[in-house]
This record gives structure tokens, sequence and C-alpha cells, in this order.
């Protein structure tokens, strides 16, 4: 009777458990964000698809090696190039993860009244958390995971060797995967505990971006140091310190038999690095859960903001005050749009630090002289700055209260155009264009420093019309249609082809401040070029007066207007 | 004066309004009713010009609402049943942009938004965010976007819900209040009790066609029954209510 009874409680917990597991899980992904006929799990199948591509795609090499092995340094590039992937994917995924790392007030008003044990929920979360960076450590891994441990099996250690190497590869990879997500939500946690509760809440988002931007920036900054020279370099020992993955390459070599006395003190870091952070973690989690849960049942229904924060800027018109005013204050509240904006002005920034350590004067020149680096760093900021304007403004805040604009719409379409017109110079080039006012003088002769001025604030307004021409609708207000993602890939893709242009544009340009003339003919291009692009926009706008909101699919039947 | 005339909508090919009819008179609170699925939202939002009929039309003051209807919206308020808002924005923040899209004078609009926040009690929490607010809360902002420019047609959907039993009194004197100033109100609601208290004039809907349109008063004497609970469940449920209960219960102690 009492066995029974027991059985009957197992499965009580494993339903509950389930059920709040796939609760949890599947908020990965805000679903305001996707239009009414997307479908979760699809788009979760769609990530794991795009991982395991990519881990296809970096085996292709092996085909291509013949049977042939790899020499040390090889290995430790190409193991230290899948470690790094693995850790940054996985802490990616668990900062986009960020307010789902602890249950909030709804979780906990909604799942108190029913019958389920606190440590149920915490079970639930803490499974769920985890489960996304694990499935897409394993994604990733799927086809790499499996071909490249056998290259990197010891020296003259056989067929063995090659079983070692497949559990050291593995163990490896989410040890390095564990200690990133463990470390972020560490910080997150001990943020949470120390800090009093209302000013984590208002700090947390800056720290949720910083990481974002630590994380992008050390992936593509990351210095390339796998050699025996440059790991027992003592210039390099301060460095390595503060890089894991070199930490976890020392890890996976001693697991896989092929330790190299340089990597010795690193893979004793791995150890302590990864113990901390399970400790720290373990330490973060119970103290939420036992400390801070009550603190978020009994705060304030109602936070109150500091009345300095409800300061507006005044912009022209009222309608463009509106606009604007609106779209800054999605950017600066909506954690899903200002993530993937700092996703892209983080990439801007390590791309413009790559190019500046690679040139050899950087940004450092002579005032005599003209910097292609700045020049390039400026036009690239700018662009990427509107383009990433441009992808978060078609993600939608809330679609269901789009109908206060669309009632109060009593100006005609074109009035709200120039409104957004406004807010996309006021967001997207303005910044860009004080920072270039702000540092051209110390850089450049003054003549040059206003020609160059000129020129971006040309190449802005050129950017903006481009978008407008494509994207004529109030920014935040719009549906998102499945498949309208692909405009990350299609952009970021573009990017490669374009940096190569990029350098070109900002040599050009070096020409150009030099002849004076010349110089304001190109401004003179680029702001016809501009002003084209509004005719046009407006020609083909002018026969609606009313602004659009809905993604709607192409007609199914085409009209072929034979009559 | 509004005058729906013979409005008919479909959705997908399904007939949500079946050439419906009606007037509602300045200086009159119009009652419409209906059960859930009856088409007072898809008339609220045809009122609103929101969507677009599949054929009839409305008229504001003898003129068909699609003939100009940016001059349309500048003269009606509207509170939607669900109270759907941008909830990253203050209470504050949302009413002084509604003013402005609207094209409301700055100091008019600031000084009415000043006026219904303390009226209603929201001044306190204007600067927080409205995701915190309450339901009610957040029915008064709605409330508050729809009266301060002084519209002429009030078209209110479910304006009670969620409101506490001081403010719904409150708001139960204000609607009788612009009516009396002259204001056209079309009041949707289920409470029957506060639109037999509240309006004047009540039209019926069931399944998309209007079952009844006349006064309260009329409607008890053509049909001799002495509330507006037995006229409407007489002209509009259709289920047995007692003995839909009835099962309810025997279910949950099966």
């Amino acid at each position: 009777m009492h066995n029974r009874s027991m059985l009957n409680q197992w499965v009580l917990w494993k339903l509950q458990f389930r059920a709040l597991y796939r609760v949890f899980f599947l908020r990965l992904v805000d679903l305001d964000l996707l239009s009414a006929d997307a479908d979760l799990t699809r788009l979760i199948g769609q990530f794991a698809v795009i991982f395991c591509t990519f881990s296809f795609v970096i085996s292709i090499p092996l085909l291509l090696m013949n049977g042939a092995t790899l020499v040390m340094e090889n290995a430790w590039m190409f193991e230290h190039f899948l470690i790094e992937t693995a850790m940054t994917v996985a802490g990616l995924i668990v900062v986009l993860n960020w307010d789902a790392a602890f249950p909030d007030k709804l979780d906990v008003l909604v799942l108190a009244p029913l019958p389920v044990r606190k440590s149920m929920l915490f079970l639930a979360k803490v499974s769920a958390l985890f489960a996304a960076p694990t499935l897409a450590v394993v994604a990733l891994n799927s086809f790499s995971g499996l071909l490249w441990p056998l290259l990197f099996r010891a020296d003259n250690s056989g067929f063995v060797g090659m079983l070692r190497a497949l559990p050291a590869y593995w163990f490896t990879i989410f040890a390095a995967a564990g200690f990133l997500v463990l470390t972020v939500l560490t910080l997150q946690g001990l943020a949470a505990n120390l800090l009093p509760r209302q000013m984590f809440l208002r700090l947390s988002a800056v720290l949720q971006a910083a990481i974002m931007c630590t994380l992008v920036s050390v992936y593509l900054l990351e210095p390339s140091l796998e050699s025996p020279a440059a790991l027992t370099s003592p210039q390099n020992q301060r460095l390595l310190a503060w890089l894991p993955s070199y930490w976890f390459l020392a890890l996976f070599n001693q697991l896989n038999g092929s330790m190299h006395p340089a990597l010795a003190p690193l893979a004793a870091r791995a150890w302590a690095g990864l113990g901390l952070s399970i400790l720290g973690t373990c330490t973060a989690l119970l103290l939420c859960y036992f400390r801070l849960m009550p603190q978020i049942v009994e705060q304030p229904d109602i936070l109150p903001r500091a009345r300095f924060a409800s300061w507006s800027p005044r912009f022209g018109s009222p309608l463009t005050e509106a606009l604007t005013l609106f779209s800054l204050r999605t950017l600066l509240r909506s954690r899903q749009h200002r993530m993937i904006l700092s996703f892209y002005l983080g990439i801007g920034l390590t791309i413009i630090i790559g190019y500046v350590n690679t040139t050899p004067a950087g940004l450092r020149s002579a005032k005599a002289a003209i910097s292609t680096s700045f020049l390039f760093a400026s036009i690239l900021m700018m662009i990427l700055t509107v383009a990433a304007f441009r992808v978060v403004a078609s993600l939608p805040i809330s679609l269901p209260a789009n109908w206060i604009i669309r009632i109060t719409q009593v100006r005609a379409a074109r009035a709200y155009r120039n409104g957004v017109r406004f807010s996309w110079l006021a967001l997207a080039v303005t910044p860009v264009l004080f920072v270039v006012l702000g540092l051209v003088p110390f850089i450049y002769p003054w003549h040059n420093a206003i020609e160059h001025s000129g020129l971006m604030l040309c190449l802005g307004i050129l950017l903006v019309e481009l978008c407008l021409f494509t994207f004529p609708k109030i920014p935040f207000t719009c549906s998102y249609l499945p498949g309208k993602a692909q405009i990350h890939f299609v952009f970021w893709a573009g990017m490669l082809i374009f940096l190569r242009l990029l350098t070109g544009a900002a040599r050009f340009e070096e020409r150009l401040l030099n002849r004076p003339l010349n110089c304001l003919v190109a401004i003179l291009l680029i702001a016809s070029a501009a002003l084209g692009i509004r005719y046009l926009g407006r020609s083909r706008a002018a026969v609606t007066e009313e602004m659009l909101f809905e993604e709607k699919d192409p007609a199914q039947i085409t009209q072929l207007k034979l009559s | 004066m509004f005058e729906v005339r013979n409005l008919h909508k479909r959705y997908l090919g399904i007939p949500a309004l079946d050439h419906v009819s009606f007037i509602a008179r300045p200086g009159e609170v119009t009652g419409y009713l209906g059960a859930n699925g009856s088409g007072k939202s898809t008339t609220m939002k045809l009122a609103t010009g929101l969507i677009e009929p599949t054929s009839g039309e409305i008229l504001f003051a003898g003129r068909p609402i699609h003939d100009d209807l940016m001059a349309y919206r500048q003269r009606i308020g509207y509170v939607p049943e669900e109270p759907h808002l941008y909830i990253h924005l203050s209470g504050l923040e949302y009413l002084v942009m509604v003013g402005q899209l609207r094209n409301m004078d700055r100091k008019t609009a600031d000084t009415r938004i000043d006026g219904l926040l303390h009226l209603f009690g929201l001044h306190g929490d204007r600067d927080a965010a409205m995701s915190s607010y309450s339901k009610g809360m957040r029915q008064k902002i709605l409330l508050s976007a729809a009266l301060m420019h002084n519209p002429d047609l009030i078209l209110l959907d479910e304006p009670f819900s969620g409101l506490d039993v001081g403010s719904s009194l409150m708001f139960r004197s204000l609607i009788n209040e612009l009516a009396k100033r002259g204001k056209i109100v079309l009041f949707s609601s289920h409470e029957l009790e506060t639109v037999e208290r509240v309006c004047s004039h009540i039209v019926i809907l069931h399944r998309g066609k209007v079952v009844a349109d006349d006064s309260i008063e009329r409607l008890r004497v053509l049909m001799a029954l002495p509330t507006l609970e037995e006229i409407f469940s007489q002209l509009a449920v259709e289920i047995d209510s007692e003995a839909v209960s009835r099962e309810i219960a025997d279910l949950i102690h099966a």
C-alpha cells in the first residue's frame, strides 16, 4: 500500500516536472516577437539545423586531408577553435535567456496556488535553463565532435588513442561551455543578491548587454596563441590568465594524453575555474531561490520610475515627437530590441578594433595625414548602426496595442513618413555623427574634418532613405512574418563581401579629402541619390493615405491583367 | 447622429454581422448587447474604421465615415474590450503620445492629462511603467485616452471590465453626464444591470442580427417582461443555464 502511494507520488512529480520543464524551456524565445502563425518548436528546430550545418561545414576539410595526421600546432588551432566556438554559443544563449534564469513574479503568482513543490519549480527551471545551451553545443558538434577528435589523438596512441580522444573531447566541450554558462549565472546571481533589488533590476539590462558585447568581442578578437612558444612566452602569461578557451585547450590535451608542459598551468586553471563556477552558481541559485523569491513576491506591484527619467526631449511637430520618443523608449526598455542592437554594435566595434590593430598607424595619425582606419571605422559604424536600427525596427513591441496608432491617424500617411524619417535620423544617424564630430577635429586638419563630417551626414541620410524605401512603416509596430529572419543571414553574408568594399571606400574617401572640390562633388552626388530615393519612395506611397502595419503574404494568385 | 445602415461583415466567408441597422442619437446612451460572438466587437471595430465592412455603411453626421476617415477619427473616442497598451511606456507617456498623435495642442493636452490622472487616482503612479498596472488602472488609462480630446462620439466596448466598485459607479455617472452634454455614446456591455441603469435605448444582437432595437421601457411593455435580464434571456440566450450548471457540477464530481 505504502509502495503504491510512493509510486503514484513519483508519477505525479514526473508529470509536474515535464509540464513545468516544457513551459520554461519554450520561454527561450519571446513569443511577442513572432507572428501569430509562428511555431516555436519549429523555430528551435531551425536553430538546431543551423548549428548542425555549421558543424558539417567545418568537418568538410577532414575529407580533403585524406587520412593525414595533424602537426601539434595545427591540432591545437582546430581544438581551440572548436572549444571557443562552443563556449561562445553557450554563453550567448544563456545571455539571451537572461530573464528566464530565476522565477519572476508571474511564475510565483501563477504557480504558487498549484500543488507544486518549490523544489520541483527550482529543478524544472534549472533543467530548462541548461537544456538550451546543452542542445546548442550538441548540435554544434554533431558532425565535428565525431570526426575531428579522431585527428586529435595523442601521437603513436593508435586505436586506443582514438577511443580516448572522443570522450576527452566531449567532456572538454561540455566543461568549457558549462564554465561560461555557470560563470554568467554566478555573475547574475551575485549581482541579484548583493545589490538592492531595484538597483539590480535597473543594472541588469546593462550587465546583460555588457556580457553580450564581451562574448562577441573576445570571440572575434582573441589572439592566436596556439603554439608552445606563444603559450610559454612570459609576455603572454597575463593574457592567458584571462582567456578561458586556452585553459580548456590545455584540459583537453591533459585528458587526451597529449599534454605538453607548456599547457600544464592552464589545465590547472581550467579545473579550478570549473570548480569555482559550479560552486558560485550553486550558491547564487540557492540564495536566489530561498532569499530572493520571498522578496519578489513581497515587492510592491508598482515600481515608480525616478522623476528625472520622465523628462523627454522635444522634437519638431507633435507627431514627429510622438514617433521618435516611442522608438527611443522602445529601444531603451525592450530587452529583445536592446540585445539585437548590442549584438550588431558589438560586432561593429570588434571589426573596427580588429582593423585598427592590424593597420600600422591605427587611429594615431599625424594631423597632416589622413588615417584610413578612422575613415573605415566611421563609415562602418554609420552603416552598421543604420542597419541594426533597420533590423530591430522590424520587430514589433506589441501588435495588439497598435490599434491606438491606427485610430488616431488624423493626418495623411506622408506626415507619418516624415516623422519616421526624423526618428531614424535622430536615433540611428545622429549618435554616430556626434562621435565622428567629437573625434574628427583631433585626427584631421579642420578642412578635412568638415569634409568628412559632411560626407558622413550625407551617407547617413542616404542609408535612411534606402531603409525607408524598403520599410516604409512606423518602427516597432509591424507584424513579423516567419521567414523574415533571413534578413539577418543575408546581412551577415553580405557583410563579409562588404568589408572588402568598405576598405576600398575608405581609401577612396582618403583621396577625396585631399581634393576639396572632388569632395564637394561627392557630397552632392550622395545627397542627390538620397533625394532620388526619397522621391521614388514618395511616388510609390502616394497612392495610399493609410499607414501599413500588417505584413501580408504575397497573393497566391497573380493577376495577368490581360484584358 | 450615428447611423449603421445595412451593415454586413464576413470573415473568410463566415458572416459576423448580417445586415445590421440602428441609430444612436446625441444625448442618448445606446446599449449594445449580445452574447459572446454575436458581433458586438466587430461592430465596434467597424465603427472605429479599424476594419472595413463587406457591405453596408456607417454614417456620422449624415456622411459615410469612409468619405473622410481622418476627420471622423478626430471626433471619436474608443475604449476597446481588451486593455491592449504599449506597456513599456508609463501611463503619462502613453497619454502624452496619444495627445500628440491626435494633434492636440500641447498645453491643452497637458492640462487634460494631468486632470484626468488626478481624477482617476493615477497621478501618483503616472511615471510607473504600465506593465506594473492592474487591469483596472489600464482601463482608466484607456478611458482617459478616449476622452482627452473631447470626442463627439464615444464607443465603449466593455468599459467596466476590471474596474473597482467605486470607479464603476463614478464611470456610470460619467457616461450619463457625457450624454447630457450632447455626446453620442455607444455602450457595449455584458453587465445588464448597468446597461439598464445607464442606457435609454438598446440594441440586442444575436448571431450577427439585430433582434431588438428600442427603448428599454417599450421593450418591457412589448415583451411583457419586467427586467432587461429577462428580455435579453428570451431574445439572445439559447442555452438552459440551469441545466448546464447542473451538468458542470456533475462533471467535476464524477
